[in-house]
């Protein structure tokens, strides 16, 4: 049997932080934009319906709490969610994938493929207008490292999953 | 009975009654309402229809054990490395389990066993809902073989198994506990979760006592008098000390309930342990699918020379987010040589501490800001609920700084990771200080997470995500963090070994 035991110099191993990343998809930011019309959408009709069946709020100085704090939680859940998915970003290596993403913070995951279990490919249907896929890898580490990356180009996003599931079926 | 598992075949006979025990338990825990609302509304002249109503429904339900025990069968399945189980009466199920995907096989007895002299067999796996992969009523003879067998898959050497003598020649015990260590676990261990659940139990208590004062129209304000003359007379001093003694006296029982008799006997290449005061509870441990292995010791272990140890196995979802220490496995109150005899077994070798990393100031910054915020949301909310005089609780506010800052100094004192070729030892924790070992190639995924205000300092958390669940480092020197990263992927992505 050949035996090598050669000294590991953890300088020249593949550095993660320097791996190039590929942002999502362009189109995946008018998904996000729907989802947070949606949102807002409700919370207004919400906030109406409570005015309309309540006299007490029904004054100017209610009108102009509800009005600018709504304004103020639009804006901010606008620029947070266009940040947040601007930061957003992924790569694959020989041997493993590679997620990022965070507002405040810099979050890097990565999960190699010889421990990966399932991966799972969900189509929303906003994205779907958008020929978008969402990726779902599982670890047996539990949700806690399961990764979600949205926004990738639907036949991106199968090419991914085809090439996983090779890899996972390789290692058993 | 036969000791061919590779034929389908039924529980013990006896298993009827646990089969009846079991329906007939689980129709009165869903409809207790129902039940209670006839008994309460019942008439005299009804007597004669309920009660015939009742022996109808015990008799259906014991027609629904006979079904149940006639329907479920198990056997083994060799070419396929299987254990296949059929059961249910009206929707049948087919289960069936590579035998590779075993993680733990219990044996336990619950009081109807007890009394039948069965036991139950339950096959824990890693994904699917452990409940239903439970046989319930064994004897213990078979129980014991059938859970060597579906452990043993690997190996093809079966003369051993033929007979069930030599497999209890061959194990050996190496670790027993005595009640005078136990007493000594009870006295030590676990003074905070006590605590809580007197704390709890207090507060439920004064709770029904208010609800009660309320119900009975009792005045209140006798009974506030009747507090404040209480409190007058106790002091401070003797209630703390009651209290202490109370906690004491709770986690002695509590030991002494689980892990009386604790056993633990070398079977091969696997652990057996057995514990427990009213239930036996018999469980094997295959070192391979230990993720973390732990172990814990405060000032007062220290001086006694005890040790906690414990040894987390992979868990399905569900499991973990019930409750997180399920699959945990506890060694209490060893001493110095049985945990490196056990941490021989289950890790191939005594680890040593490697590299050592310690956390940064930010730490003890961040900690200390976030218990002065607690203590500031609190007293807000004091002094706008109007309790009492707020000089009160100056006296608390001193002993809680007091508290919180010799924690978040020793804490931060213990907090460090140390890391060589084969383990990554994680210490913490300012009272139980512990040590969590994890193998690298048993690691499933890293996560390396910068804050950007702490970019310029160059600190930064990593959290090492395994199967039993997940171990961080924070506030460590971001470049080792990086380093370690790529270091422990390199380990993952080489190694050849099994991470269960």
């Amino acid at each position: 049997m050949e035996f090598t035991n050669e000294t590991i110099d953890i300088n020249q191993l593949p550095k993660f932080e320097e791996v190039h990343f590929s942002p999502l998809n362009k189109n995946y930011i008018k998904v996000v934009y729907i989802n947070i019309a949606i949102v807002l959408l409700i919370i207004a009709i919400g906030i109406g319906v409570l005015i309309y069946f309540n006299e007490d709020f029904q004054n100017t100085q209610t009108y102009l709490v509800f009005g600018i704090s709504y304004a103020v939680f639009a804006l901010i859940l606008y620029f947070s969610s266009v940040m947040a998915v601007k930061r957003r970003a992924f790569a694959l290596r020989d041997k493993d994938i590679l997620y990022k993403r965070g507002l405040l913070s810099t979050t890097t995951t990565i999960m190699p493929f010889n421990r990966i279990q399932h991966v799972a490919m969900h189509e929303g249907a906003f994205s779907r207008i958008y020929k978008l896929a969402q990726i779902q890898i599982f670890t047996a580490g539990g949700n806690t490292s399961d990764v979600k990356i949205s926004g990738i180009e639907k036949e991106k996003a199968e090419s991914i999953k085809e090439l996983l599931m090779q890899k996972i079926q390789n290692h058993i | 009975m036969r000791l061919d598992f590779t034929t389908p075949q039924r529980q013990s006979v006896t298993g009827i009654i646990v089969m009846f025990a079991d329906t007939f338990q689980s129709i009165v825990r869903q409809f207790w309402v129902l039940l209670l609302v006839i008994l309460f509304k019942l008439k005299e002249d009804q007597y004669l229809v309920v009660g015939l109503g009742f022996l109808g429904l015990v008799l259906l339900t014991l027609v629904i054990g006979y079904l149940k025990y006639r329907n479920f069968t198990f056997y083994l399945d060799e070419e396929k490395q299987e254990f296949v189980l059929r059961k249910g009466v009206i929707s049948k199920s087919r289960i069936s389990i590579q035998l590779s995907k075993i993680q733990q096989v219990d044996i336990n007895q619950s009081i109807i066993q007890k009394i039948i002299g069965v036991y139950s067999l339950d096959i824990d796996t890693a994904g699917t809902d452990k409940k239903e992969i439970s046989i319930r009523a064994i004897d213990q003879r078979l129980a014991l073989l059938l859970k060597e067998k579906l452990l043993d898959y690997g190996n093809k050497d079966e003369e051993a198994l033929d007979d069930n003598q030599e497999v209890i020649k061959e194990s050996k015990t190496f670790l027993k506990i005595s009640y005078n260590t136990l007493f000594k676990v009870g006295i030590t261990s676990n003074y905070g979760r006590t605590i809580a659940l007197l704390v709890t139990f207090v507060i439920t208590l004064y709770q029904s006592f208010k609800d009660a004062i309320n119900a009975f129209e009792i005045d209140e304000k006798e009974v506030d008098t009747v507090f404040e003359r209480g409190a007058g007379f106790f002091s401070a001093g003797i209630l703390i000390f009651g209290l202490l003694v109370l906690v004491l006296l709770i986690n002695i029982v509590r030991i002494f309930i689980k892990h009386f008799d604790f056993v633990m006997i070398k079977q091969k290449q696997s652990l057996v342990i057995t514990s427990g005061l009213f239930a036996k509870k018999n469980t094997l441990l295959n070192p391979d699918k230990v993720q973390i292995t732990s172990y814990s010791q405060n000032y007062f272990q220290k001086k006694f020379r005890i040790l906690d140890m414990n040894m987390k196995q992979a868990s399905s979802d569900e499991v973990k987010e019930q409750k997180k220490k399920s699959n945990a496995i506890e060694v209490p109150g060893c001493n110095t040589e049985e945990r490196d005899e056990i941490l021989r077994i289950i890790l191939g070798k005594i680890p040593q501490k490697g590299n050592q990393y310690r956390s940064n100031f930010r730490y003890l910054i961040f900690r200390t800001f976030s218990a002065v915020a607690f203590l500031t949301v609190i007293l807000t909310l004091l002094h706008y609920a109007e309790i009492g005089n707020m000089d009160l609780y100056i006296p608390l506010v001193f002993v809680y700084l007091c508290l919180i800052s010799s924690l978040i100094y020793f804490g931060y004192r213990n907090h460090a990771l140390y890391v060589n070729q084969d383990f990554i030892i994680k210490r913490h924790g300012a009272w139980d200080v512990e040590h969590e070992i994890i193998e690298p190639h048993k690691i499933q995924a890293i996560t390396a997470k910068q804050y950007f205000w702490h970019k310029s300092a160059d600190v930064g958390h990593l959290i090492l995500h395994t199967a039993a669940g997940d171990v961080d480092f924070r506030f460590g020197d971001y470049t080792h963090i990086k380093q370690l990263v790529n270091y422990w992927l390199y380990q993952v992505e080489t190694s050849e070994k099994n991470w269960m």
